[in-house]
């Protein structure tokens, strides 16, 4: 029996089975503590999305208006070369913020408003419409690089949440029952080897009494 | 047994994300990057509205005290969704984002309670998970 | 760190985004070209963040999602709504809500 398990019952394989289960138990009380506090953060991550896209979708079709408005207006040659023509500065910051094992984007836009003259395309062919959908679009993407760290973050977190939920489960469904119950079957089997070394001293003792 | 390893690694990773060495919040305030390294190497930047937040909350005298990030000690002898801060002034600005009463040392809150926490201070907290 | 942003979508809401100042635009034409910009952008060490329309996504359909599935951290790469509106039926982070979570929770904002 012991050969199927491939533990030998001895005091010593006990032991170690015995130390297994602590580091096992140990590992799902805490794992399961991190997967509770994962949890915490990826609702708090899902609310702020909740409120950044709905801004981002109305802006970002207020812009797109703003741009059908300017096609019309400016003409749609005009505007297309007006937006190959336009000064192309914008850039962004990232940094990494940490969360419990994993490392989720922090993004920071560098300033996104802009001025006509900066924006680079002719001052003299230049329309409101153009700045209007100009200055929607900045709007726009000042939303939209927000959401994107969001969203990025909130796909890290459920990732690792994931992986972490797994190892709960194997923890929980699998390791421990199949250590504690080998702790036991090595227990049982011990008390039954020394039950039966003391009957078979008992009897050789009765022999050799018998004897004398 | 290849568990037991993956269950050593994965007990060694969940501090990773700690500082080696925290900061004081007077350090943070006069940064002009206010951030600590993580033990793997990676940084961790605070959030200057968290720190003003915290800087209102905590007299000036005792601003080389209180150590950045404040740690949310998670030990399962607790129970399930306790968790702990201590430290005196670490404790008052707990018991201050919550309203909630703490002992003189050391704070100890419940699930929705650290999500309040998190919300409000989620650079300027960390989780500290007690292996020991 | 500073990185760029880039745009892959339609021409008007690549000009919509150029004249906003976004540096590297791509106007989806065909799939094979799309994907060899996509993998540049991916591979890029400068460009931190990449738009594209969830209709240029939803074309480039299993070769896009795979694409999410293996990239790194960076760029980040948020689909975005072109003029149309047009939206897949299934919301990515409602499936990842379900998936983790095993509930239903509604993410407000549409979408």
């Amino acid at each position: 029996m012991a050969k199927a398990i491939g533990v030998a019952p001895t005091r010593m394989e006990l032991l170690k089975l015995r130390q297994r289960a602590a580091l096992a138990q140990k590992g799902y009380d805490l794992l399961r503590e991190k997967m509770d506090a994962l949890v915490i953060e990826f609702f708090e991550i899902v609310r702020k999305i909740g409120v950044v896209r709905a801004k981002t979708m109305q802006q970002l079709s207020s812009a797109y208006r703003s741009l059908s408005t300017c096609f019309a207006v400016q003409g749609t040659i005009e505007t297309y070369q007006a937006a190959r023509e336009a000064k192309k500065e914008v850039e962004v910051d990232i940094s990494t913020r940490h969360v419990m094992g994993i490392l989720v984007p922090a993004i920071e836009a560098k300033p996104v408003e802009r001025h006509a003259l900066a924006r680079g395309y002719g001052v003299y062919t230049t329309s409101s419409a153009l700045d209007e959908a100009s200055r929607e679009f900045e709007k726009a993407l000042g939303d939209l690089i927000k959401l994107a760290e969001l969203e990025e973050g909130a796909r890290e977190i459920a990732l690792e949440l994931e992986k972490t939920k797994r190892r709960v489960n194997a923890l929980e469904y699998v390791i421990l029952p199949n250590l504690k119950s080998m702790v036991k079957f090595i227990s049982m089997r011990l008390d039954e080897m020394e039950r039966e070394n003391f009957s078979r001293l008992k009897r050789i003792k009765a022999m050799l009494e018998g004897r004398e | 047994m290849s568990t037991d390893r993956i269950l050593q690694f994965e007990l060694a990773r969940l501090n990773a994300h700690l500082p080696e060495q925290r900061i004081t919040l007077k350090d943070a305030l006069s940064a002009s990057d206010p951030q600590v390294v993580a033990k793997d190497g990676s940084k961790h930047k605070f959030e200057r509205v968290e720190l003003e937040y915290i800087s209102k909350i905590v007299h000036a005298d005792d601003w080389d005290k209180l150590r950045l990030p404040i740690l949310i000690a998670v030990n399962p002898k607790l129970g399930r969704g306790a968790a702990e801060i201590s430290g005196e002034v670490e404790a008052k600005v707990i018991s201050q984002v919550l309203g909630k009463e703490r002992r003189n040392q050391e704070i100890v809150i419940y699930r929705p309670e650290i999500a309040v926490v998190r919300a409000k201070l989620p650079t300027t907290t960390q989780y500290f998970f007690m292996v020991g | 760190m500073s990185f760029k942003i880039a745009t892959i979508a339609d021409a008007e809401t690549v000009a919509g985004f150029a004249l906003a100042g976004v540096q590297d635009v791509h106007i989806h034409e065909r799939k094979e070209g799309t994907l060899a910009k996509m993998d540049e952008l991916l591979a890029s060490k400068d460009v931190g963040i990449v738009f594209i329309t969830y209709r240029v996504a939803e074309e480039l359909g299993l070769e896009f999602r795979r694409r999410m599935r293996t990239k790194k951290l960076l760029p980040v790469v948020l689909r975005i709504p072109d003029k149309t509106g047009w939206l897949p039926k299934v919301d990515e982070l409602q499936e990842i809500i379900r998936r983790t979570v095993g509930a239903e929770i509604i993410v407000k904002g549409g979408s």
